[in-house]
């Protein structure tokens, strides 16, 4: 379980911070070809707003492996042992269901629908579709690492320890 | 009136972040909930997942990224302390001098990066070890530091401001950054007095002093990181760029200075960049899911029914500025800011321009009130940055909050009642 972990979070991470890397480039190509050569890049506004999809959708993937979420820990941290490892179930079992039926079900929906219409971005010529798929991949990855972290608190209640 | 689902909202999500899930999925959940009573399963998943996907299809937004990346690549390419030791030639002389140093060079990173958090982290993280050996109580020092980082959020360019601009349905960022910097520099003279009146009780001494020499050093160190300032408030005010091109040309000029400085090297950019990349999914994501909610709000007319009823209550601007600030603040203990912005600009908003209030000065109003919020527990995401650099715990940081927070909320009175503290620079610049 913990290699399956560590294996996504170095390709999660690798992916994202290529995904970022590129979103810079892309407005400083922007800036550049405004300011430099006084041609506008028509394209790069477009693919900055698509990118940064990517980006939100697949680092909140990422944040959720390595815990970063802010939550009110005020209930979570005033319990230790079973009741914690319980607590910890129901709260994995929420997420899940929301990276399930918002995320991976609405998302791969809603893919579905854009890529029957046939809508494409403006300047890119993009199928929309493809834009959002950023969405059902993303509820994937976050439901994978609730159920890693649900099978960790079952153990826990197992062996009754905290 | 949609009761139902009002209450089934408000329940669901109240029920949900107390449990201790976390705020982006309580917020999700809370909404696709009262999705699910008002309309079939398959619209409310799909309306879901569109509002995910559409509410960060903005170029706008994408100066947050942006800002949070250069502020990372600032923290660690020297900027900070460059920053601190000139705040330190400036102040040194005073009683409790650490402790005004650390204020403004919160202020000064403020005003050079668009996170608070990349401030709580970055002077925080120098600042505390020289202030213990100074002598100061280390809760003491983490309160100093995590107040004084918020005042980064009205100090341009900042993200929050960013947000509040998309939430508002396109108030000018431009005006907004500039109607930031007073304020900004209020609350940090504030809490500068606060820390002041603790120096002389507690008796903590001046710093080393500097003679004019060095103080003239530290201030041309310091210089390149300031131009920043120049370069991207400077850009934006006069109409070169938009605030994400600006955002952009700093991650790149801060690059290019933390690489000269030998602060960094290629071999690190990987790591700045996931960290970055990490701390932007979750602030994207709060917003992702808070434009659901406040979609949702605006279906079921909350936002109407609400300001029909404070408007019965009194037509009175000031007690309704002061009810909202309540309401702000209760609503800041428990949530982080850039969802309470999302959430409650489309409700209160339409209530303070029907009062005659500026947009502009209403958002100041907001940011400040909610970065209040942002230091109180038990969620604050600088509170959490803030006790984490100084190693201590959120308990021990409580007391030594209190009276930063009296003057926060003294300073947020003054800005709420005098407009012009806001409105003079945007009516300067701008007109």
């Amino acid at each position: 379980m913990t290699h399956t972990r560590k294996w996504l979070d170095r390709s999660l991470a690798v992916l994202v911070a290529t995904l970022m890397a590129a979103l810079v480039l892309d407005v400083l190509w922007q800036v550049f070809t405004r300011f430099i050569l006084r041609d506008p890049s028509s394209w790069t506004e477009e693919l900055a707003r698509y990118l940064m999809i990517w980006v939100g959708l697949i680092g909140a993937a990422y944040a959720a492996g390595r815990r970063m979420h802010l939550s009110v820990d005020l209930l979570p941290g005033a319990l230790t042992g079973n009741r914690a490892h319980t607590l910890r179930i129901f709260i994995e079992s929420l997420v899940l269901v929301f990276a399930l039926a918002a995320l991976f079900a609405g998302g791969a929906r809603l893919v579905w629908v854009m890529l029957k219409l046939g809508q494409t971005s403006a300047s890119l010529q993009l199928p929309l579709g493809y834009v959002y798929l950023a969405v059902p991949i993303s509820g994937l990855l976050i439901a994978w690492y609730a159920i890693l972290d649900l099978t960790d608190a079952i153990k826990g209640l197992r062996n009754g320890n905290s | 009136m949609e009761t139902v689902e009002i209450v089934v909202l408000v329940v669901s999500f109240a029920g949900l972040l107390l449990l201790g899930v976390p705020i982006a999925y309580s917020i999700g959940l809370a909404t696709l909930t009262t999705m699910l009573v008002t309309m079939g399963t398959w619209p409310a998943l799909t309306t879901q997942a569109q509002r995910i996907a559409t509410g960060l299809d903005s170029f706008a937004l994408l100066a947050i990224p942006f800002f949070i990346l250069a502020g990372q690549i600032m923290n660690r390419g020297g900027m900070a302390r460059r920053l601190i030791d000139f705040a330190r030639s400036l102040l040194g002389l005073f009683p409790g001098a650490l402790a005004h140093v650390n204020i403004l060079a919160s202020m000064l990173f403020g005003a050079i990066s668009g996170s608070a958090v990349a401030a709580a982290s970055a002077v925080g993280g120098i600042m505390t070890p020289q202030m213990e050996k100074d002598g100061y109580e280390r809760n003491y020092s983490a309160a100093v530091n995590i107040t004084s980082a918020t005042t980064g959020l009205l100090i341009p360019p900042s993200n929050i401001l960013i947000v509040y601009s998309l939430a508002s349905g396109g108030v000018s960022i431009a005006a907004l950054f500039l109607a930031g910097y007073l304020p900004g520099i209020l609350v940090g003279l504030s809490l500068m007095a606060v820390a002041g009146v603790i120096a002389l009780r507690r008796k903590y001494g001046a710093a080393q002093t500097m003679n004019i020499r060095q103080i003239f050093w530290k201030f041309l160190d310091a210089i390149p990181s300031l131009t920043l300032l120049i370069v991207v408030m400077g850009g934006i005010v006069a109409g070169f760029f938009t605030a994400t091109e600006a955002a952009a040309v700093a991650v790149l000029y801060a690059l290019i200075l933390a690489l000269i400085y030998r602060e960094i090297s290629f071999r690190d950019l990987p790591r700045i960049l996931i960290d970055a990349s990490g701390t932007t999914a979750v602030v994207l994501l709060l917003v992702a899911t808070s434009v659901g909610m406040s979609w949702i709000m605006a279906y079921v007319n909350i936002p109407q029914q609400l300001t029909a009823s404070l408007l019965a209550l009194t037509d009175n601007g000031i007690i309704i500025l002061l009810l909202i600030n309540v309401i702000l603040l209760c609503v800041g203990v428990f949530m982080d800011i850039t969802p309470a912005v999302l959430i409650f600009t489309p409700i209160f908003l339409p209530i303070a321009i029907t009062l005659g209030i500026d947009p502009i000065h209403f958002g100041i109003i907001m940011v400040l009130n909610l970065c209040i919020g942002l230091c109180t527990p038990p969620v604050g995401s600088v509170l959490f940055v803030g006790v984490g650099v100084a190693g201590t715990r959120i308990s021990r940081v409580t007391r030594p909050l209190m009276p930063f927070f009296i003057a926060m909320i003294i300073a947020l009175m003054v800005v709420t009642y005098i407009p012009d503290l806001s409105l003079w620079l945007p009516n300067l610049f701008l007109k």
